[in-house]
């Protein structure tokens, strides 16, 4: 039938959330590499017997053959091409992972191209998976996201000036996405100090590739400075909460503490917990 | 709901404000509420009061269970406060219908504990919008011989995450944890399995 559009689409895509529909129906949300984000219906897959559930689970690469419908398409067949074992057994990089996936969730747009988007959040998975750092992993991802957005962050030239900031000396703000001199900072009442190494570092993740970025060596202590810096930046840029932050955090202080207990010293008893108790 | 607005223009009629009513229910679309509605107005009365007085009753009555947090009309629930249960092992569960499907298995003898929710950044939901904070308390301050919890939230991603927080929340206070088999359910089709769930089955393979 010349003229017609066609009524099934098979597409690549990688699975980032999911919400009921009805008693055992669900509606899946895909980022696709031509279509951008795309909600589809997932019919049974609440039904211990569904093929296509175990398929359809959130951070699986999959392909998936789309029929189209009157208000949302349906999934008709879906085969998982990556399911990213190694990332969901350990907390750490399943958390991280599920922040990368919050972020693309934010960034991209419903039914525009998105190759580049999707490439982004793919090679991220797949380095979290087979065990690369979870900080140069993450860092990275969230850089290359806002470059590919237009919310590239300015870590060298100050923002007012345009005059090439020294480390040590930069101001910098999470709203305005960048760093300022000390001549300007009166003209951004909102600007925070930056730490000098963490701004050393975040200017060789922007300009590195990513083989040579993940060979810089931090501490625990610059890991958490990073952290607080991009996720602030983040929150920003989306103008919103990012739930998925807090919980890599959470993961972060349960891990440590458990570290802590194994080690002898019991904290977990005193610790944030204890004002709950009825 | 326009076909219903009262032709006075004294705001909603009765109907509406009923259809209205039927129709935030889940899973109700307009047609099922306009059918309810006009399924109770034809009713007798007394069906009709008796759904209002159910109604009400359930919002009046049932409360969270100090202990377990699962739905109950008394606290201690009925099952923690049975002396015939097991006291040192606890299952914890996502939602209160968790427990019933559980319970109807007829093979778990101990204790519950319902976080009403699971880890899910993605839906808003951390683990501080969880029971995890009562779990914790209850373990150290009430139920102090636990010796084992099984985490029986659902085997996705989000039930995933919620275990192996739980799991690292909870070992350094010298508790084993466990979490339910995964694997083919009965009456599946290998063909059709995904690489995890197959994966796992052929893990945690059992004797013949």
């Amino acid at each position: 039938m010349p003229g017609r559009a066609p009524r099934v689409t098979k597409t690549e895509a990688i699975v980032i959330r999911q919400r009921r529909l009805g008693d055992a129906d669900r509606i899946v949300t895909l980022i696709t590499p031509l279509r951008g984000k795309v909600d589809v219906v997932a019919k049974g897959v609440l039904r211990s017997k569904s093929r296509l559930a175990g398929h359809l689970e959130p951070l699986t690469h999959v392909e998936v053959v789309l029929a189209h419908g009157r208000s949302l398409d349906v999934v008709t067949q879906a085969q998982a091409v990556e399911s990213f074992p190694a990332l969901r057994g350990d907390l750490d990089r399943l958390s991280a992972a599920l922040y990368l996936t919050e972020l693309a969730d934010r960034f991209t747009v419903e039914h525009a191209d998105a190759t580049g988007l999707f490439t982004l959040l793919h090679a991220a998975l797949v380095r979290l998976d087979r065990g690369d750092g979870q900080q140069v992993v993450t860092r990275t991802y969230e850089l290359a996201l806002l470059d590919a957005t237009g919310f590239r962050p300015e870590w060298t030239r100050c923002l007012g000036c345009g005059v090439e900031v020294p480390a040590g000396e930069a101001r910098w703000s999470p709203l305005e996405g960048g760093v300022i001199c000390v001549e300007c900072v009166a003209r951004y009442p909102g600007a925070l100090p930056i730490d000098a190494t963490a701004l050393r570092v975040l200017r060789a993740y922007q300009s590195l590739p990513y083989e040579e970025a993940g060979r810089i060596r931090l501490t625990d202590d610059l890991a958490a400075r990073l952290e607080q810096i991009m996720h602030s930046l983040m929150r920003a840029v989306a103008e919103r909460e990012l739930k998925s932050a807090a919980f890599v955090s959470a993961a972060r202080h349960a891990r440590v503490a458990e570290e802590t207990a194994t080690a002898g010293l019991d904290e977990i008893g005193n610790g944030a917990y204890a004002e709950d108790a009825d | 709901m326009n076909d219903f607005r009262d032709p006075s223009g004294s705001g909603a009629s009765p109907i509406a404000r009923l259809v209205d009513a039927f129709h935030r229910l889940p899973g109700i679309g307009p047609k099922s509420a306009q059918r309810l509605a006009y399924h109770v107005l034809r009713a007798p009365e007394e069906e009709a009061r008796d759904l209002a007085d159910a109604l009400m009753e359930v919002k009046r009555s049932v409360v969270l269970c100090a202990r377990c947090q699962n739905v109950t009309a008394e606290t201690p629930c009925r099952i923690c406060s049975d002396t015939g249960r097991e006291r040192t092992i606890i299952c914890v569960v996502e939602e209160p219908l968790d427990v019933v499907a559980i319970e109807r298995t007829g093979g778990f003898h101990g204790l519950y504990h319902v976080l009403h929710g699971v880890i899910s950044p993605a839906d808003g939901v951390g683990p501080e919008d969880l029971k995890i904070a009562e779990l914790l308390a209850r373990i150290r301050d009430v139920d102090r011989d636990i010796a084992e919890v099984i985490v029986a939230t659902n085997p996705n991603l989000e039930g995933e995450a919620t275990s192996m927080y739980l799991g690292r929340l909870l070992r350094p206070l010298g508790i084993r944890v466990t979490r339910l088999a995964r694997g083919l359910p009965a009456g599946a089709d290998l063909e059709y399995a995904d690489d995890v769930t197959l994966g796992r089955a052929l893990e945690f393979r059992q004797e013949v």
